[in-house]
């Protein structure tokens, strides 16, 4: 018996040896061949990196696909390579490969959900003209990108007072007088304070907007039923307006236009969903109220 | 005179609505001031057309082309994409009124008597064509300049202008 235990782990202990000298030769296997790796690739991978990286950037913050498109081949013509890139809504995938010789990158990089941000666009567009003019290295480019992603928001307080006012503006527009102003600063505010509050808890995007719609309605509404005021209805119509799909719809007719159809459709369809989940929730304050 | 009346009643309005959509959409706050003077010029030409008796869809129209023009103009000025021009300023100009007539339109026709159903419907369409036209149009306005320039970036248009300059001297 002691006799077998004792076979079993000499062959267990030679086992290991084998397995501890085979990690060993394949570690020494990658370490040599990590050294023959020629810094041009390296350089390559990275260029790679970073450019997925700013696309997704603006994809995200609502850059329109042949911009995305331009500044990613403007910056890989800087450093003398050539860029092909596949962009749709949720995932983008570039080939990059040198003019001139047979070395070539592929990646696929998924998109972090849409959030309006044109500090991000404008600080990349406004980054790809100095890579070109100044001859940035990739280093200072991937610092650049670091800052540009921490990149300060207004603070929340004069974000709601001020697309508050926004919404008062356009009630004013439609021909509000002070009463309906007021309601429909009110109601704007506690509507995007509310959206604002799902969207952090990480809600449904559509049901963000929902949300806020409904409780703007429901707060504006208010005024229809009493009839309050002169023109109740312009209050109530004004106050759901800070919700609209500005960015989408701009998007798509210029996406439709300049031959990316397949992103302008998505683009649209996004834009729709975004109208409809704003007329759903109006729809159910008018429903509650009688209106 | 009636017309200026009106308008100088008006600008402040157009401006605070495109400030306050331009600050959700985070734009940098350099470019805050052009954006409120191009939404205040876009929206007097609206009006501007509405009281000399053209179309909303009209009126729309060359309000966001007058804006698109702007916003290349800014672009260059401020140093940023004309787009994050363009958007927040022709938002006061969304037919709001319009889309949310067809809404209710709609909640009404489904619970509407037999004779009052061919008015409304006729009403409900109409509000929803012209909120769709006149969302198509200021889409167009906004990217007329881009594709009348034929360029990818509005950067090309100061090169351009350049050249030309220099082919003079």
């Amino acid at each position: 018996m002691t006799n077998f235990t004792e076979k079993l782990r000499n062959t267990e202990n030679t086992h290991q040896l084998i397995i501890k000298q085979d990690n060993l030769l394949i570690k020494d296997y990658f370490c040599n061949n990590m050294e023959t790796i020629n810094p041009e690739e390296k350089k390559v991978n990275n260029l790679c990196r970073l450019l997925l990286d700013m696309g997704t950037l603006l994809m995200s913050s609502g850059a329109n696909t042949s911009r995305i498109r331009t500044t990613i081949m403007r910056i890989a013509s800087a450093y003398n390579y050539h860029a092909e890139l596949l962009v749709t809504h949720r995932a983008l995938m570039l080939t990059v490969y040198g003019k001139d010789k047979d070395l070539f990158f592929n990646r696929l990089k998924r998109t972090p959900p849409q959030e309006a941000n044109f500090k991000i666009v404008s600080g990349i567009s406004r980054m790809s003209w100095k890579i070109v003019e100044e001859k940035w290295s990739l280093e200072k480019v991937e610092k650049e990108l670091g800052i540009l992603k921490n990149i300060s928001s207004y603070p929340r307080w004069l974000v709601l007072l001020a697309v508050s006012l926004a919404g008062a503006s356009f009630c004013s527009l439609a021909g509000g007088k002070l009463i309906e102003c007021t309601v429909a600063y009110i109601a704007t505010f506690c509507g995007l304070f509310v959206r604002q509050e799902t969207a952090k808890k990480g809600y449904n995007g559509y049901l963000c907007v929902f949300t806020g719609a409904f409780i703007s309605s429901i707060l504006a509404g208010l005024t229809v039923k009493y009839n309050i005021g002169y023109y109740p209805q312009r209050a109530l119509v004004s106050s759901v307006l800070y919700l609209i799909p500005g960015i989408p719809l701009i998007n798509t007719f210029s996406d439709l236009v300049e031959g990316n159809i397949m992103n302008g459709i998505v683009r649209g369809i996004n834009g729709l969903i975004i109208s409809f989940a704003i007329a759903m929730g109006m729809m159910c304050a008018i429903l509650i109220y009688h209106i | 005179m009636d017309i200026l009346l009106f308008i100088l009643s008006k600008w402040i309005w157009l401006g605070f609505a495109a400030i306050g959509f331009g600050i959700l959409f985070n734009v940098p706050a350099r470019t805050l001031i052009p954006i409120f003077i191009m939404a205040i010029m876009g929206g007097s030409v609206k009006f501007l057309t509405i009281k000399l008796g053209g179309e909303i869809v009209m009126g729309s129209f060359l309000g966001a082309t007058v804006i698109g023009f702007l916003s290349i103009i800014a672009a260059h000025m401020k140093h940023s994409p004309p787009f994050i021009f363009a958007i927040p300023a022709v938002i006061p100009m969304v037919p709001g009124a319009f889309a949310y007539q067809m809404m209710i339109g709609i909640i009404k026709l489904t619970d509407v008597d037999h004779a009052a159903f061919p008015g409304l419907l006729e009403e409900t369409v109409s509000n929803g064509l012209n909120a769709f036209f006149v969302l198509l149009f200021l889409a167009v306005g906004v990217s007329a300049p881009m594709l009348l320039s034929r360029t990818e970036s509005a950067k090309n248009f100061k090169l351009k202008i350049r050249t030309k300059q220099e082919q003079k001297k």
